[in-house]
């Protein structure tokens, strides 16, 4: 029952979802007058050559009307971000749902019998989808966007990807990509799933064992304070594996759909690095130990 | 049983029946050892005859007959081309008594001398004045030709090769077949080779003796063809609904120019029907030459020499079937102008480049086209242009290629093409519908989907290369090698890398490189061993980082289809433990099929590892192997769907199995006929017409069975505490009380499910018991009982 109301709402939500960007294309029609006045408006005084009061006031009046519009398109679209946002969290809810009932739909088979080529695409697909951070002008990025660290309070909720530091049968340590299943307030300690089902492992890992993986990319273009520098040690997640590495920043992103491009500590090349390699934002986390092994 | 119409078709040209050296002897049918298939003398020896005596004429009866066939040169006003005798002679004109006419005797028809027509003879030397005689002997015979002959489209060939010959002699000059023909060889591989290809590809496994057999079976039947008579284009029209034939007639016109009249008039230059012509003209006339190579074999058995018989009568019919399959067959490698003969090693190594086409199937015989640029360009070169994966139209390829195969092969209640065709337009790609997400494939998406997708888009390629000592290299391909010892020291750092280096750049090793941006991403070295049959993985590696997207199928598929071209259907490997996963599931086992002998000393040993082997079907295209089956799927699916829709009835499922029944017949399922299923096999008909009288019988049977004094032991199911593990080793117990149960039941609707579970009474016994135990002597002896009972009730054959 729970997952046909999940279902209705979303649809519900894909509707409002839809009539807000016909609003937008309004809005922005609406809008396209105005700002065809301003240029004209400059072409005359151009022509002039002068400025006189008139145009001044003009404008003043014109750019008020222009500004007004761009926020009211501004806002119609955070709140189809905001939709969107909803929306992927119901779906994520169903499938947590889901999976604690041993439930599954054609579209979401269990992980075990998805091939690994699958389950490589879905975590590519999830690291293109991520939502990028608009902030409105002055914000400054929060946590766990980009490389923004999260706070040190901050609990990862149930279904969250994270990187966690597990102890292989071997007895090596490893960061692995894994979700998060609960939290216990009293123990302070975070039960995990790996990802990679064929180990179908859940552990059982202190909070420091535990890096959340960022919730939002960083525009480069406007937040790169928010972004890891070049050279910089970070853990980021090797192509086509589950596991996260020592790498060094190569360089960052440019736009906010570019990767990071990435030196992974390898001591089968002579310098001791791989060739570049690129690695999504939201599988690159910041490197706690400084000190290599 | 004469095939009427053949029959009909040799009747009119007397010439032909003698045509056909096909009694096995290696002698050419032309020749003075009488064959006794021949009655008399074949025109080639007529001809022949003819000739002979033509030229030991005295040479003023040479002059005359030359003057026949000679311009009148008198004058330039006389327009006489022959000189005419004016006393006809009376007998037979070639008479040797009859006395040669004066050179002063007027011509019947000018007037002049016949001097004056073979002025231009006088000093010719004997030699030429013998060659043109030889071709007055042929004009003579093609002149009965023209006049005999019955069908217009073989009338017009003759007469057109009487005037040729004609005009030569007048003009002294030698008859070249001129016009829109082409001249021979017409097509490349020719038959010969064909069929010996088809030999080495199917018969070199064999012993040497067989082999030899096959040889001699192949060289029979192409000896057959250079001296066996075409039908005529009307004949072919009339046998082929769809070919209009204008292939056809052209081949049959060069067939009758370049091959057939030479024969018998051997002024023209004569070619062997084998030599000049290929697997389109076999194309045409293979079925209906073997039923007539067959049907006279059939008729003249008796006049063979018994140690042919056998071979003609019990291999030949196998040997044509064969061959029928490789030459309507969409992607037989034995019409590759580059196929290699398993003999040559050497000459094949000597060039280790080739190319991998987007699909190995060439479907159109454009021999020479597609073959040309792996031979001809030499050992360090590649063909980027063949190796672009061509959009678009290599999709169609396979699909055609199914499709075609579907109709080669008839099943039984085989799908009608049309209904199957209708489905497949209601399939609609749901890829092509999702717009920008088409990326996100869905969980059961087949490995190589995404391989396969970026290779037709350009995104990676594929490549056979390998180094050479002897030709100039070529700078991309050494960069590339550099780039796959990088990739296999790498991913496979237990090897030593200078082990890697030596053998990936080692002239008899090739490798068949992943190229994404340029760059080398992966690739399998290996070595091929023709006179062995099988080919050797040395190395098979990915790059880490791209990894787990399919590329290591879609490699291993783009070797096989490789392979296939190159006539090697086995590869064997020794895999490490690491390994063994990806193997498996490209279709290697470690059931060696490769006889140790083949391979002991030529492939590499590691220890530690497994050996592998993976045997290849020619007939599978594998880089779309996935794909085609993902279609067929689809197919099957729609057709569920829609006998689905036909019957709408809903039965109550099964509750046998509940109670214990491990098995039913399909049949008695209910509503499953009503889909269209049909029991296959014969027994349905023999049996299930009178269910109650099988049932009766094997009551009957059954309870005789129980009353034999060795049945105790089998009387009731084994009891758990006088065998506790009993049920651990056998799987499917059975006994006479479960039997009378399922008898009851209705159980057995075929005397194959009776029967079986009595077997299956005894087998049990014998795996579970020692053989000299009690139970097993009562096995035995019931085992003995029961088959005498069942043969007597008729129940299984005598």
């Amino acid at each position: 029952m729970a997952l046909v109301s999940a279902d209705t709402k979303i649809s519900e939500l894909l509707t409002e979802l839809h009539q807000l960007i016909k609003q937008t294309q309004e809005e922005r029609s609406r809008s396209e007058h105005n700002l065809l006045n301003i240029q004209k408006t400059h072409e005359r005084m151009q022509t002039e050559n002068k400025t006189s009061p008139y145009y001044r006031s003009k404008l003043r009046g014109l750019y008020t009307t222009a500004k007004a519009d761009a926020e009211a398109e501004c806002s119609i679209l955070r709140h189809a971000l905001d939709k969107i946002a909803e929306i992927k969290s119901l779906l994520e809810e169903r499938r947590i749902a889901a999976k604690m009932a041993g439930v599954y739909s054609d579209s979401d088979p269990p992980r075990k019998t998805m091939r690994r080529g699958v389950l490589m695409t879905l975590l590519q697909q999830s690291a293109m989808t991520l939502p990028l951070w608009i902030g409105k002008p002055g914000d400054s990025p929060p946590p766990l966007c980009g490389a923004m660290p999260a706070s040190s309070d901050y609990v990862a909720k149930p279904g969250d990807k994270v990187a966690a530091r597990v102890k292989a049968v071997d007895g090596d340590e490893q960061w692995i990509l894994a979700e998060v299943v609960s939290y216990s307030h009293s123990t302070n300690k975070y039960e995990v799933d790996d990802i990679d089902e064929e180990g179908k492992e859940r552990h059982t890992l202190s909070r420091r064992r535990i890096i959340p993986l960022p919730q939002w990319k960083a525009n480069p273009e406007t937040d790169p304070e928010a972004l890891f520098s070049k050279d910089q040690l970070v853990l980021a997640l090797y192509p086509q594996t589950t596991c996260f590495y020592r790498a060094l920043i190569h360089t960052p992103p440019h736009r906010p759909q570019d990767d990071y491009s990435v030196l992974f500590e390898d001591t089968s090349y002579a310098d001791g690095y791989s060739p570049p390699l690129n690695v999504a934002q939201r599988y690159v986390v910041a490197c706690k130990e400084n000190k290599k092994k | 049983m004469a095939d009427p119409s053949t029959q009909a078709s040799l009747q009119p040209r007397p010439q032909q029946t003698q045509s056909s050296g096909t009694t096995g002897s290696n002698s050419m049918p032309g020749s003075a050892n009488c064959d006794p298939a021949r009655p008399g003398l074949s025109q080639q020896q007529r001809a022949s005859q003819k000739k002979a005596q033509v030229r030991a004429f005295p040479r003023a009866k040479k002059l005359e007959k030359l003057g026949v066939f000679s311009a009148c040169k008198a004058n330039d006003s006389c327009k006489c081309n022959g000189w005419k005798n004016p006393h006809p002679p009376t007998a037979t004109r070639m008479d040797l008594q009859q006395q040669a006419a004066s050179l002063s005797e007027p011509c019947r028809s000018c007037g002049h001398a016949l001097a004056d027509h073979v002025s231009h003879l006088e000093n010719v030397s004997e030699e030429e004045i013998n060659r043109l005689l030889g071709m007055v002997v042929d004009v003579e015979n093609l002149f009965m030709s023209v006049h005999k002959e019955e069908d217009t489209d073989t009338k017009q060939v003759y007469f057109y090769l009487f005037k040729l010959l004609r005009k030569c002699i007048l003009q002294m000059s030698q008859p070249i077949v001129e016009g829109s023909l082409g001249s021979p060889p017409f097509e490349k591989p020719n038959i010969e080779q064909g069929v010996l290809n088809f030999v080495q590809y199917k018969f070199s496994h064999l012993p040497p003796k067989e082999r030899q057999t096959m040889f001699e079976l192949s060289k029979m039947f192409l000896l057959c063809l250079n001296y066996w008579k075409l039908e005529t284009p009307t004949q072919f029209r009339q046998r082929s609904q769809k070919d209009d034939g204008t292939a056809y007639k052209v081949d049959y016109t060069r067939w009758l120019c370049y091959c057939h009249v030479p024969q018998s008039n051997d002024s023209l230059p004569r070619y062997e029907t084998t030599h000049v012509f290929g697997r389109s003209l076999l194309k045409s006339i293979f079925t209906v030459t073997r039923r007539q190579l067959l049907e006279k074999f059939r008729v003249e058995k008796d006049k063979l020499l018994p140690e042919k018989r056998t071979l003609i009568l019990t291999h030949f019919p196998k040997f044509l079937s064969m061959l029928e399959e490789e030459i309507y067959g969409e992607n037989s490698p034995i019409w590759e102008a580059d196929f290699t003969m398993p003999a040559s090693e050497g000459a094949q190594l000597g060039h280790p480049t080739a190319v991998i086409s987007p699909a190995a199937v060439s479907s159109t015989p454009s021999f020479s086209k597609s073959n040309s640029c792996s031979t001809s360009l030499g050992t360090m070169s590649l063909d980027a242009v063949v190796a672009e994966p061509k959009t678009g139209e290599k999709r169609k390829l396979p699909e055609a290629l199914t499709l075609e195969d579907a109709k080669r092969i008839r099943v039984m209640g085989d799908i009608p093409m049309e209904l199957v065709n209708e489905v497949m337009m209601t399939i609609t790609d749901p890829a092509a519908m999702l717009g920008p997400e088409t990326s996100l494939l869905s969980a059961n998406a087949a490995r190589d989907e995404t391989a396969r997708l970026e290779e037709r888009r350009g995104i990676i390629e594929f490549h056979v290369i390998g180094n050479s000592l002897s030709q100039k290299s070529n700078k991309k391909i050494l960069m590339w090698l550099v780039g796959l010892q990088n990739v296999f020291s790498h991913q496979l750092p237990r090897m030593p890398k200078e082990y890697i280096t030596r053998l990936v750049f080692d002239p008899k090793h090739k490798t068949l490189a992943l190229i994404k941006d340029g760059r080398v991403i992966g690739g399998i070295c290996f070595r091929m061993f023709p006179t062995q049959g099988f080919t050797e993985i040395v190395f098979c590696a990915v790059t880490s980082n791209e990894q787990v997207k399919g590329y290591g199928t879609h490699l291993m598929n783009h070797l096989k289809e490789y392979h296939i071209k190159h006539s090697i259907l086995y590869f064997l490997t020794y895999a490490d433990e690491y390994a063994i996963g990806y193997f498996k599931k490209q279709g290697f086992s470690k059931d060696i099929k490769v006889p140790k002998s083949r391979y002991l000393g030529y492939i590499k040993d590691y220890e530690g590892a497994t050996l592998m082997e993976c045997e290849l079907n020619p007939r599978i295209p594998y880089t779309e192997l996935s794909h085609i089956i993902k279609r067929q799927k689809e197919i099957i699916k729609k057709l569920i769907e829609r006998k689905q829709s036909q019957i709408r009835k809903v039965y109550p499922g099964l509750t046998c199995f509940k109670e214990g029944v491990r098995q039913i017949p399909v049949e008695s399922i209910p509503g499953i006929r009503e889909t269209g299923w049909k029991p296959s096999g014969k027994e349905k008909c023999k049996e299930l017409k009178d269910p109650d009288l099988l049932y009766n019988m094997l009551k009957n049977l059954l309870a005789q069975i129980k009353t034999h004094p060795d049945a105790w032991p089998f009387m009731e199911p084994v009891k758990k505490a006088e065998a506790h593990d009993y049920y651990e080793i056998i799987r499917f117990p059975i006994d006479l009380r479960t039997m009378t149960e399922r008898l009851k039941n209705r159980y057995y609707v075929t005397k194959k499910l009776f029967i079986a579970d009595l077997q299956r009474i005894i087998t049990n016994c014998r795996e579970y018991n020692p053989p000299d135990s009690e139970y097993c002597r009562c096995a035995n002896t019931l085992e003995k009982f029961f088959y005498f009972k069942l043969k007597e009730g008729g129940l299984i054959d005598k």
